[in-house]
C-alpha cells in the first residue's frame, strides 16, 4: 500500500516538474500619444531622457494561483504606465523585467507554507520624451 | 493563560496580515541620462540604449553600490542609483579614456516598499521604547552594468 503511494507520488511529481510557468503582459505599442509606449529595445526617433525608473511589486500568492497583490508581469507593466506619465514621458525604452515564477510542483507544495508563496515582479527602464520638430536641445546631462 | 491584546496590537497584527495580500510597490527613480542625439557633445554619454555615433568598445563595467537603510528612514552608503551611474560608472569610463557608457542596465536588488519602511521604523521605535536599543537596518544593493565606448567620429 505504502509502496503504491510512493510510486503514485513520484509519478505525480515527475508529471508536475515537467510543467512550464508562463506569464505574459500586454502593453500599448502605438505612438499616438494616448498611452505611453513600452519597448525592450531602443527607438529611432530623437528623444530626451527624463530619467530611470524601477517598479517592484511585492505580495503573497495564495495556493499558487490567487495573486491578490498583483505580482505578475501584467500588473507590473500596468503600474508603470501612470508613472511614465507622471514623469512627463511619452514612453519607456530598453525595458528589462523579472518575475517570481513557480512550477506546478512548487504550487502544490505551498500547502506546507499555509498555501502562501512570496511573489515579486520588477520592471526597469528609461523614461523618454519624444523630441518635437524644431525643439531646441537641452544642456548636458552631466 | 494569554493576556488580552490591546486594540493597537490587534490593529498592527491586522495590518501586518492584510498588507502583503494587498501588495505594495517600491519605486526607484534615477536622474536623466543623455538625450539622443546628444547635441551638446559634452560630458560622458550615458544611455540604456546604443550609441548615436560610430564607436569602438573599450570594455565592460559592472558597479555594485552597497548601503543600508537605517530605521526605515535614512539611506546611508552608496546604494543610490544616481551616485552609481553618474558618479562611479562615468568615472570608470573616463579613466579608460572612454566617451560614454551604453547599454546600461540597472537593478536595485532590494527596494523597500512604504510598508516595509514603516514596519522597520515601528520596530525601531518599539525596541528603543522597551529599552533594548536595537535600531533596525536593512542592506541595500544597486547593480549597474554597461559597455564603455569611444566615439570614432
Amino acid at each position: 500500500m505504502s509502496r503504491d503511494l510512493v510510486v503514485a507520488a513520484a509519478g505525480l511529481a515527475a508529471l508536475l516538474t515537467g510543467c512550464t510557468a508562463v506569464n505574459t503582459a500586454y502593453v500599448p505599442t502605438a505612438r499616438d500619444g494616448r498611452d505611453p509606449f513600452i519597448t525592450s529595445g531602443n527607438i529611432q526617433e530623437p528623444y530626451q531622457s527624463l530619467g530611470l525608473l524601477q517598479v517592484t511589486r511585492k505580495g503573497v500568492i495564495i495556493f499558487g494561483a490567487i495573486d491578490p497583490a498583483g505580482t505578475d508581469l501584467n500588473a507590473g507593466f500596468q503600474e508603470m504606465l501612470p508613472r511614465i506619465r507622471q514623469m512627463g514621458g511619452d514612453g519607456l525604452i530598453n525595458v528589462r523585467w523579472n518575475q517570481t515564477q513557480y512550477t506546478a510542483l512548487a504550487r502544490v507544495f505551498s500547502i506546507f507554507l499555509l498555501g502562501m508563496l512570496p511573489g515579486e515582479v520588477t520592471i526597469t527602464g528609461e523614461v523618454v520624451r519624444l523630441r518635437r520638430p524644431g525643439e531646441p536641445a537641452r544642456g548636458p546631462s552631466l | 493563560m494569554m493576556e488580552p491584546r490591546s486594540l493597537t496590537t490587534r490593529l498592527l497584527l491586522l495590518v501586518a496580515a492584510v498588507v502583503p495580500l494587498i501588495g505594495c510597490s517600491a519605486v526607484v527613480r534615477g536622474q536623466r541620462l543623455s538625450d539622443r542625439p546628444d547635441d551638446t557633445g559634452r560630458g560622458v554619454y550615458l544611455s540604456t540604449g546604443g550609441s548615436p555615433k560610430p564607436y569602438r568598445t573599450l570594455g565592460f563595467v559592472q558597479v555594485t553600490g552597497e548601503g543600508r537603510t537605517v530605521a526605515g528612514m535614512v539611506d546611508v552608503g552608496d546604494a543610490g542609483l544616481d551616485g552609481v551611474i553618474r558618479g562611479t560608472l562615468a568615472q570608470e569610463a573616463s579613466k579608460l579614456g572612454g566617451d560614454g557608457v551604453i547599454h546600461i542596465e540597472f537593478l536595485d536588488e532590494n527596494p523597500q516598499t512604504d510598508y516595509e519602511r514603516l514596519q522597520q521604523a515601528a520596530q525601531t521605535v518599539n525596541s528603543l521604547a522597551s529599552g533594548q536599543g536595537q535600531v533596525e537596518q536593512r542592506r541595500r544593493t544597486v547593480v549597474v552594468t554597461g559597455e564603455i565606448i569611444k566615439f570614432t567620429q
